[in-house]
């Protein structure tokens, strides 16, 4: 049999298997707003674990890690930083934000920030802030499943209807089993796209060079730049260092779909066992990266640009069986669904919650609000579409912002998870993000990285700046509400209260 | 300007399992970021387990900052 049709059979097969978790979770649902936009405040270790790291780990990891040590080298072994600060996010604030959630029903960032700071100015920045940024994650990862059946199909399925099945399919199950289905589904991605690389790459290693180790030794004998710092393209500086460290762990684990996770954790242990224990599928998961594309830059040089990202899918389909190629196309699909149901579902709970019950219509029911939730979906597979075949100019340069635009949230949240110090304000924290994002684009977008330093770490010092400064001249929060919410951390923290 | 409640910082650990596992977080992370890895771990040789010594070296570092939260972990820090 071609190795096309094993390869986009198994991928079939994969999406019917989600559908079909999509109609079993919609049998559990009870018609609540917390079972539907977060699994009921009940998720235990195993559920949480594999989507967070399913989510966490979007096409970017999958193919674009690849990639990345194909053009760049050893360099991008950087990303063992950012999946270990991830892990210890979720130890020390990942808690603090669960906690805060269960004593006061938090279901969105902007419910905890907008009830400290006492402004509604508050919630709808952050609101905004939320959906705008992750928004362009939708078109990132729909373009990747495109790319991804039409790569698996030898170009008989193109890249726009495959992108328009693999959303309908994400936006079906969602609507029928709202975040059940999501982790449901995660649970299946997460242990199909690890096995897929590793077996993949192992596989390549073996294949090609006798082994990993045999497979390093040949990096070193043909490209010994790959294995240096800054790279061949000296592009790992210091600066991009220490600024992807900051960017890709604060930067995605404030994005909502991550940071709603925290607060459907069943207890506070669960989230510290996951922060202790994520770091070991997040970080291995790049060791089989960097042997595909350091292996692929000797086997086969000349890839530049966006087409490195192809090394993956490249080598699979020249020295890989049928079954194994459609195996970890699947898995690929899998890494980029993960990633864009939970996107769609936090898009969809922020609109839900803090747009549309809060100033639309306050007093529906429960199920109002769930039947709305899933239109919202429907709106959103529509943009994200749209979005994802329409590669406009401006859509470029926001998702070049994209990655750094929830960094800027990091203040604010630091402002209400720890208590100690002086407060920041109203005034401060909106004033603060409204400078990050100014800076957020003439750092990234207008002069690129001043002086070698990532332009979201000048963002954010002009973020913290800006929100200290004004805090200092302006109206903090109630003692009242300062006093409630820091003392609530004072007795979950510490277990005492002053 | 209404007066701020005063509240110990949470910024700064209590404990000495806090201080403990907060220094060795931070202290082994900044083995991971530069001046280090571009002047120190920078290199291939000597090679660790058949594996390059800067890929190592960070594997290894790593890896001892997820025992670091395990330790954290189980100490109830």
């Amino acid at each position: 049999m071609e190795t096309w049709v094993v390869a986009t059979g198994l991928i079939f097969v994969y999406l019917l298997i989600t559908l079909v978790l999509g109609v079993v979770a919609n049998r559990m649902l009870t018609v609540d707003m917390e079972d539907f936009l977060l699994y009921g405040r009940k998720a235990g270790f195993v559920v949480l674990y594999l989507t967070v790291v399913a989510s966490f780990h979007s096409v970017f990891a999958f193919l674009g890690s690849s990639g990345f040590f194909y053009t760049h080298g050893v360099g991008f072994w950087v990303a063992g930083t950012w999946t270990l600060l991830v892990g210890a996010i979720t130890y020390v604030i990942g808690t603090r934000i669960w906690a805060l959630g269960k004593a006061f029903g938090y279901m969105t960032p902007a419910d905890m920030l907008a009830d400290f700071y006492e402004s509604e100015t508050v919630r709808v920045v952050v609101a905004v802030v939320s959906v705008v940024f992750t928004i362009l994650y939708i078109q990132a990862q729909a373009q990747g499943l495109g790319y991804i059946i039409n790569v698996a199909s030898d170009g008989r399925i193109g890249i726009e209807l495959g992108t328009l099945i693999l959303l309908t399919v994400a936006a079906t199950y969602l609507m029928a089993g709202g975040l059940r289905a999501v982790y449901w589904t995660d649970v299946l991605q997460g242990i199909w796209m690890y096995a897929a690389v590793w077996v993949g790459a192992l596989f390549l290693a073996y294949e090609l060079f006798g082994g990993p180790l045999e497979l390093w030794r040949a990096v070193l004998e043909a490209r010994p730049d790959l294995l240096s710092l800054p790279g061949p393209n000296g592009f790992f500086t210091p600066g991009i260092w220490i600024g992807m460290t900051i960017t890709l762990s604060f930067g995605i684990i404030l994005q909502p779909h991550m940071m709603i996770r925290y607060y459907t954790a069943v207890d506070a242990k669960t989230l510290k066992l996951l922060g202790a224990t994520t770091p070991i599928y997040l970080m291995t998961l790049f060791i089989p990266a960097a042997l595909i594309g350091m292996g692929g830059a000797i086997v086969m040089p000349g890839l530049e640009g966006p087409a490195a990202d192809r090394i993956f899918p490249e080598l699979l389909f020249m020295y890989a069986p049928p079954w194994l190629t459609g195996m970890i196309l699947a898995g690929a699909t899998a890494a980029a669904m993960s990633t864009l149901d939970s996107i769609l579902h936090a898009n969809m709970t922020v609109l839900t919650r803090d747009i549309y019950q809060r100033y639309i219509r306050p007093e529906e029911s429960q199920a109002h609000y769930v039947w709305v939730g899933r239109a919202i979906i429907l709106l959103l597979l529509v943009v994200g579409y749209y979005m994802s075949v329409l590669t406009l100019d401006f859509l470029v340069v926001l998702v070049t912002l994209s990655g750094a635009g929830a960094l800027q949230l990091l203040p604010a949240i630091l402002g209400v998870c720890f208590p100690g110090g002086r407060t920041l304000t109203r005034a401060g924290v909106v004033s603060g993000i409204a400078a990050g994002l100014v800076g957020l684009y003439v750092t990234l977008v207008v002069a690129p990285h001043p002086l070698g330093l990532h332009g979201a770490i000048w963002a954010l010092l002009l973020n913290a700046t800006v929100a200290v400064t004004v805090s200092a001249f302006t109206e903090p929060p109630s003692a009242e509400t300062i006093e409630r919410v820091h003392g609530e951390l004072e007795r979950f923290v510490y277990g005492t209260e002053e | 300007m209404q007066a701020e409640p005063k509240r110990r910082s949470h910024f700064i650990p209590r404990t000495r399992d806090g201080w403990i596992a907060t220094g060795a977080f931070i202290g082994l992370f900044l083995l991971a970021m530069p001046p280090v890895t571009h002047l120190v771990l920078n290199r291939t040789d000597p090679w660790i387990l058949g594996l390059p010594f800067i890929y190592a070296s960070l594997l290894i570092i790593y890896t001892l900052l997820i025992l670091v939260l395990v330790w954290a972990l189980r100490r109830g820090v």
